[in-house]
Parts: C-alpha cells; structure tokens; sequence
C-alpha cells in the first residue's frame, strides 16, 4: 500500500505541472494564501453550524435555516479548499505523503467527512422534533462538537506539516518511520 | 526609549525566551490564531453577507448581526492574544518587516471600524440606517479583515 502511494507521488514528482509550481516564484505562494484564507469561508461557516448545533449561539433562529442557508457559502469554501489542497500537495507530492502531520490530517478529513454525512442522515429523519428548540437533542450536539474538534485537528496537523520534525532522515522513532513510510534509501541519505 | 527597543526587549523578555524554547511553542500557538481566525472570518462573512442583502436573507439581520458580534469578539480576543504571543518570538524580524506594518495599521483600523462604527450603528434603537449604508458598512469591513489576513500570511513570506 505504502509503495503504491509513494510509487504515485514519485511519478507526480517528475510531472511538468509539479515541477513548475514547486519551482514557481510567486504561484505556490499565491495557491497557500488563497488555501489558508478561504477557511475562513470553509471553516467559518462550519463553525457558525455547529455553534447553533451546540445550542450556543443564533438560538432564535430555527437549526434548519441556519443549516441550510449556510450550507452552501459553506460547500464553495469547501470546493477551492480542495482545489488548492491537491495543487499543494502536487507541488511536493513526495515530502507531503510521507509527512506524519499530513497522514494524520487525511485520517482527520476522512473522519470529519463520516461525522458530517451520519449527522446530515440524522438530522433529515429528526429535525422536525428540535429544530427551534435553544438546545438541540445530545446526538447533534455530539456530532457538532466532534466536528469542531476533528476540524480544530485538521488545522493543527495542516500548519504542521511544513516542519521537518518527523522528516524521513530525522532521528525520528522506529514506529514514525514505519508510519509515514520511509524507505531504506531515503533514511539512508 | 524608541520603539525598536522596545520590540528586542520583548524578544529578550521571559515571553520571548517561552515562545522560542521549542519549535512546537510557536508553532500550536500559530495553530490556534488560525482556528481563531476561521471563527472571526466566519461571523464577519455572516454579517457581512447579511448586510449586503446577498444571504441568509430569512435571518433577522439585527439577531445574526448581535450573535455574530459576540463570536467575532471571542475570536478576536484569542488572536490578539496568540498574535501578542507569536510577535514576542520573532519581534525584531516582525519590526523590521513591512507587512507586519500593513497588518497592525488594518488591525487597528479594523478594530475602531467594529467597536467605533459598525456596531454602534447596527444597534442603534432609533431610525434603521439606509440599505445603501448598510452595503458600504459590509463592504468596508469584508476588505479590511481580509487585509488583516492577507498581510499576516504574507508577513511569513517575506
């Protein structure tokens, strides 16, 4: 599993369209901005969600309205996160899949996906019950508050992987390396 | 006593010498201005859109506005604090470096804009401000939070 991964990277690696962003004066820049910046959108509106979900803020208004008329500026930050997610992660494709902060943070997306969409299911079958309740129903406010912190994870371990901490190379534990993947050459160096 | 003295005193200072101590300090420190900062976008971006009358056109604007203002509060509270803390790291290098300048004189002119303006305006009990005002309020304050971002981020390429 772990060759095949690394086997793509390396093939991304030599790509023209890799190259040129890795090499690029301003572009990469540009593309990292643009990806920090817009979870304000993203991860903003998110936030906005949850906190109603928690029963924390904006009680008045019905957890529909603000579900649903948040749902979409929410989706579009959502969108040009992943887009510029893959172009970063194409900028250095080998580095990145063999950052322990960058496995950890896919792990978290992954999870934060599951949460979303078996929350979503529950919230269509039971709305009508707590929608302009001040204090949504324990299950919402369990998937609101492990969105906020599986997402609160995704920022942490995203900031982190541009330290060379757990590098392959470093002095890093047996099971570091094991976990994110290097290969004999690779520490050798 | 000028200011770039002030500034190395703070990097010297046991402030300084905590948040330089491990690269991880600054690191998780920075990792919460951002959570912050996705907080205080979103509850600007809520208002903001609100008022623009291009969103959430069924939320009573004077509701959202007010809860809005408290998230906004808290987050902003948190990346003073975290920025304080960041700034004290680095503070001869943030001296030194023009964007740090473009985001403290927005910071600043974010704040007065918020507390000074924007609100005093949206809790005024009396005559509703025009439409027209309420979009050149929006507009204003959208482009200045999005300096404050944008020349924080820049500040770390430069």
């Amino acid at each position: 599993m772990n060759d095949l991964v690394l086997g793509f990277a390396r093939w991304l690696e030599a790509q023209p369209l890799s190259v040129r962003l890795h090499e690029s004066f301003y572009m990469y820049n540009w593309i990292e901005t643009t990806h920090v910046l817009t979870l304000m959108v993203s991860l903003g509106m998110l936030a906005v969600i949850d906190l109603r979900m928690l029963g924390v803020c904006l009680t008045n208004v019905p957890a529909s309205t603000i579900a649903r008329r948040l749902n979409k500026p929410m989706l579009i930050g959502f969108g040009v996160m992943s887009v510029t997610g893959i172009a970063l992660y194409s900028a250095i494709p080998v580095r990145t899949t063999q950052s322990l902060w960058f496995r950890i943070k896919v792990a978290l997306l992954f999870a934060a996906l599951v949460n979303a969409v078996l929350f979503h299911r529950y919230m269509r079958r039971s709305i009508d019950s707590w929608d302009t309740a001040r204090v949504p129903p324990a299950r919402t406010r369990i998937a609101a508050g492990l969105s906020l912190a599986l997402w609160a994870g995704v920022i942490i371990t995203g900031r982190f992987i541009a330290y060379d901490w757990f590098d392959c190379g470093e002095a890093n534990p047996a099971w570091v390396d094991a976990v994110i993947g290097c290969t004999k050459t690779v520490a050798a160096l | 006593m000028q200011l770039v003295d002030l500034f190395s005193a703070l990097e010297t200072s046991p402030v300084g010498a905590f948040v330089k101590d491990r690269g991880a300090t600054f690191a998780t420190i920075e990792a919460v201005h951002l959570m912050a900062l996705a907080v205080l976008g979103g509850s600007v971006l809520v208002m903001d859109l609100r008022l623009l009358n291009v969103a959430f056109k069924d939320i009573p604007a004077r509701t959202l506005a007010l809860d809005a203002h408290k998230a906004f509060k808290v987050a902003l509270a948190v990346l003073l604090v975290t920025g304080f803390f960041m700034v004290a790291g680095v503070a001869t290098k943030c001296y030194h470096n023009f964007y740090f300048w473009v985001k403290m004189a927005a910071l600043a002119a974010g704040i007065a804009f918020v507390f000074a303006v924007k609100m005093p305006l949206l809790r005024n009990e009396g005559e509703p401000p025009s439409a027209a005002t309420l979009k050149l309020v929006a507009l204003a304050s959208t482009s200045i939070w999005l300096l404050v971002a944008a020349s924080g981020r820049w500040i770390g390429f430069s």
